[in-house]
């Protein structure tokens, strides 16, 4: 009874009692994670300011870490790759997510298989991706020797040793990878066009070809900058899919920021410099955020006005 | 009649509980305990240390060792988080430079009066006992030796060549190599494509040009010398050997292509002892290969060297620091080291075990020969490619040039000379 009484005097503490575990549910982890990304990324900040090599030290050593970074031939290597890497990959994943969302949207006959099909690499961890396909890249042993065997002696297909070329074939796998997670989402954005939208198309005479360049395409473009942010983002951080396709080489010719830090900080031991190439990681994916969450920020406030 | 417990009665049979396997500890508080990490999991690294774990167990200690597979330096990645933790192991892995720097970062046991007791000083070779006792302290004990620039060559090569010479100097090997591509041998030279892999072409080149010039060079980093013919030579040499090499191997490990150097697909292989080991392990027979001190060009042999060593950090806990001098006695004593190098294919630390005995291979004694006539001679120098002779950073950055050059064939020896010279600016 006093349990009753005293709900109906203070509603608002019993709706929070009620609600506290969604709270907890939400808040907690978030504040956690954020608490942790946030305190990591200024202690890597300060590192890379100090003259740290096998374990942190304080001391101020100013740019120094940087500039000896920046100059270095491994992060100007990779730097080079990331934008050869980064745009290649995005951009070509892009297309062969589209036009497999296109083709699977055809209404045709065992979708589902097909989708979990091309859906399956993602569930596949990088590393895995990364062997199997430095097996089949391996001209001694893969796909060259494969055509070698059938008869054709002059097919050459020797990019994994080539090291003008070796870069794309880290852009085949992750395509081989990720495509198929921007088929999945073109495929719900197709879907999601509204079906009055293409009645009308139809009656007033539009080919399959000119409805989706015209009616149906236009609409996915809030979910191709999706794709593109979450590709980008993936582009910048790749680590563990080179390391096991080249790692790195050959030479050093598909050196990746990601691999960059992780040889300063732990093949090297210096810390001081590995956490300034860190940093720099960190600028390059917020030239890619900073513009995309402006960009929302505008959608939304234009989405309030109208 | 019912049991009556008081309430005092049964707390005091609870501590008394309680306390009964304190007590048994106490009792045997000197039952030594040993927590080591290493890289050594797998193949015969993993059976020498496990075997090395089983003595150390008749001798009722208490073995805890727990390994983690890969390259050194992920090995040291996880010593690294346990000092940052304030827990290292009571013994690790490491070796070379390696050793005075990480001795700077936490307390290491002062292994003095145990090394003195064992008489183990004189036997152990003077460029080898400063590594492990950097502030004039022994506080490291190396465990075992290799030459990382030993020569192992195919038998069914050497007979598609229709040559029984083992090559003395790199005018020799050349001819032979040219000798095994005449006779239907695909690739001379049989090779891995990680980096130490490319080091270890390299600075077998430069150690058998001009040991005295690697010396100075490489260990002690004279710019002019850093610069010299003997420096381009070597790279001269070493895209000779590129070129013999089968370019599909990318970043495969040396050990893959075992089996094609065994059935003369692959002719030479120039790498550590290590691979006596690796071969044996995987079921060939020592008829298979023959074993040889890398090419020199002064005749005698150049001994690169490589040892693996264990230090010991400081603990607290009795157990562990019994488990500390029992481990410390025990890999100084020759009977260990002759039952861990039989496993291994290295050689022993103890320049006073006798290797005529059964177990040894004719490699090992031609190699424990080779180290004996290198010291004589001067000739023995730290090995580049397994960071014996620098520091992680400066090896890495060296590794990189010369890495690039095996890969790339349109860079010149001059120019690799050049940027052999820059690297080691830049990371001084």
């Amino acid at each position: 009874m006093t349990f009753a009484v005293s709900t109906a005097t203070r509603p608002a503490t019993s709706d929070m009692v009620r609600r506290l575990p969604e709270y907890l549910m939400i808040w907690v982890p978030l504040l956690l994670s954020a608490a942790h990304l946030i305190a990591f990324s200024l202690w890597t900040i300060w590192i890379s300011f100090t003259p740290s090599t096998l374990v942190p030290v304080s001391g101020w050593v100013g740019l120094r870490n940087y500039n000896v970074v920046i100059a270095s031939r491994n992060w100007q290597i990779a730097f080079d790759n990331l934008l050869l890497f980064g745009s290649a990959f995005v951009l070509l994943s892009l297309v062969t997510g589209l036009v497999l969302a296109i083709l699977l949207d055809q209404r045709i006959r065992g979708e589902n298989v097909l989708r979990s099909i091309f859906l399956y690499p993602l569930a596949v961890s990088f590393v895995v991706t990364g062997t199997v396909w430095s097996w089949l890249l391996n001209p001694g042993l893969g796909i060259q020797k494969l055509v070698h065997d059938l008869g054709w002696i002059s097919f050459r297909f020797d990019w994994l040793i080539d090291r003008d070329m070796a870069i794309w074939t880290i852009v085949i796998a992750a395509i081989w990878q990720s495509s198929g997670f921007a088929m999945a989402l073109f495929l719900a954005g197709l879907r999601s066009v509204d079906a009055d939208l293409i009645k009308a198309a139809q009656i007033d005479g539009a080919g399959p070809i000119r409805m989706y360049r015209r009616v149906i395409l236009p609409t996915l473009w809030p979910i191709t900058i999706t794709v593109i942010v979450i590709q980008l983002q993936f582009a910048i951080s790749t680590f563990d899919l080179v390391r096991a396709l080249t790692n790195g080489g050959p030479g050093i010719a598909t050196q990746l920021p990601a691999l960059v830090v992780y040889d300063l900080m732990f093949q090297r031991s210096l810390l001081g410099r590995g956490a300034a190439a860190a940093v720099l990681m960190l600028l390059i994916l917020l030239a890619v955020l900073l513009p995309y969450a402006a960009w929302r920020y505008v959608q939304r406030r234009r989405a309030i006005h109208a | 009649m019912p049991v009556t417990t008081t309430r005092r009665q049964l707390l005091a049979g609870s501590a008394a509980a309680l306390a009964l396997p304190a007590f048994a500890r106490a009792q045997s508080a000197v039952k030594p305990r040993l927590t080591a990490i290493s890289q050594w999991s797998a193949g015969s690294d993993g059976a020498a240390i496990t075997a090395l774990g089983k003595k150390f167990e008749e001798k009722g200690g208490v073995w805890q060792h727990s390994p983690v597979p890969g390259f050194t330096t992920e090995m040291m990645n996880k010593l690294r988080a346990q000092i940052i933790a304030g827990d290292p192991p009571a013994c690790s892995q490491l070796k070379g430079p390696e050793i005075a720097a990480w001795s700077k970062i936490a307390p290491t046991v002062d292994l003095d009066a145990v090394v003195a007791a064992a008489g183990y000083e004189k036997v152990v070779a003077p460029d080898l006992a400063k590594l492990h006792k950097p502030a004039g302290k022994w506080i490291a004990l190396p465990l075992q030796i290799y030459s990382t620039n030993m020569l192992f060559l195919s038998k069914r090569a050497m007979d598609k060549a229709k040559a029984d010479k083992i090559p003395v100097t790199w005018a020799d090997f050349n001819e032979l190599a040219e000798k095994m591509k005449a006779g239907g041998v695909a690739y001379p030279v049989a090779n891995g494509g990680t980096r130490p892999d490319d080091g270890q072409k390299f600075e077998a080149a430069l150690a058998g040009i001009s040991p005295t010039v690697y010396r100075t060079a490489i260990m002690n980093l004279d710019t002019k010398a850093l610069q010299g013919p003997e420096i381009k030579a070597a790279f001269a040499q070493v895209r000779k050997i590129a070129d013999w090499m089968d370019p599909n191997v990318g970043a495969q490990h040396f050990s893959t292509n075992l089996k094609r150097f065994i059935e003369a697909d692959m002719g030479m292989m120039i790498m550590g002892g290590w691979a006596q080991g690796v071969l044996r392990n995987a079921g060939f027979k020592f008829e298979d290969f023959i074993i040889a001190p890398g090419p020199s060009d002064n005749g005698k042999p150049v001994f690169l060297l490589n040892a693996d060593a264990f230090i010991f950090w400081q603990r607290k806990e009795a157990d562990l620091q019994a488990g500390q001098t029992l481990m410390a006695q025990l890999v100084m004593d020759p009977a260990i080291q002759t039952m861990y190098s039989q496993i291994t294919g290295s050689i022993p630390v103890r320049t006073d075990v006798d290797l005529s005995g059964e177990g040894w291979s004719d490699g090992q004694r031609r190699t424990a020969a080779a180290l004996k006539d290198a010291i004589a001679s001067n000739q023995a120098v730290l090995s580049l490619a397994h960071n014996m002779a620098q520091e992680n950073g400066l090896t890495a950055a060296m590794i990189d040039v010369i890495t690039e050059y095996v890969k790339n064939k349109t860079i010149k020896p001059e120019q690799a000379a050049t940027r052999l010279a820059e690297a080691v600016e830049s990371a001084r």
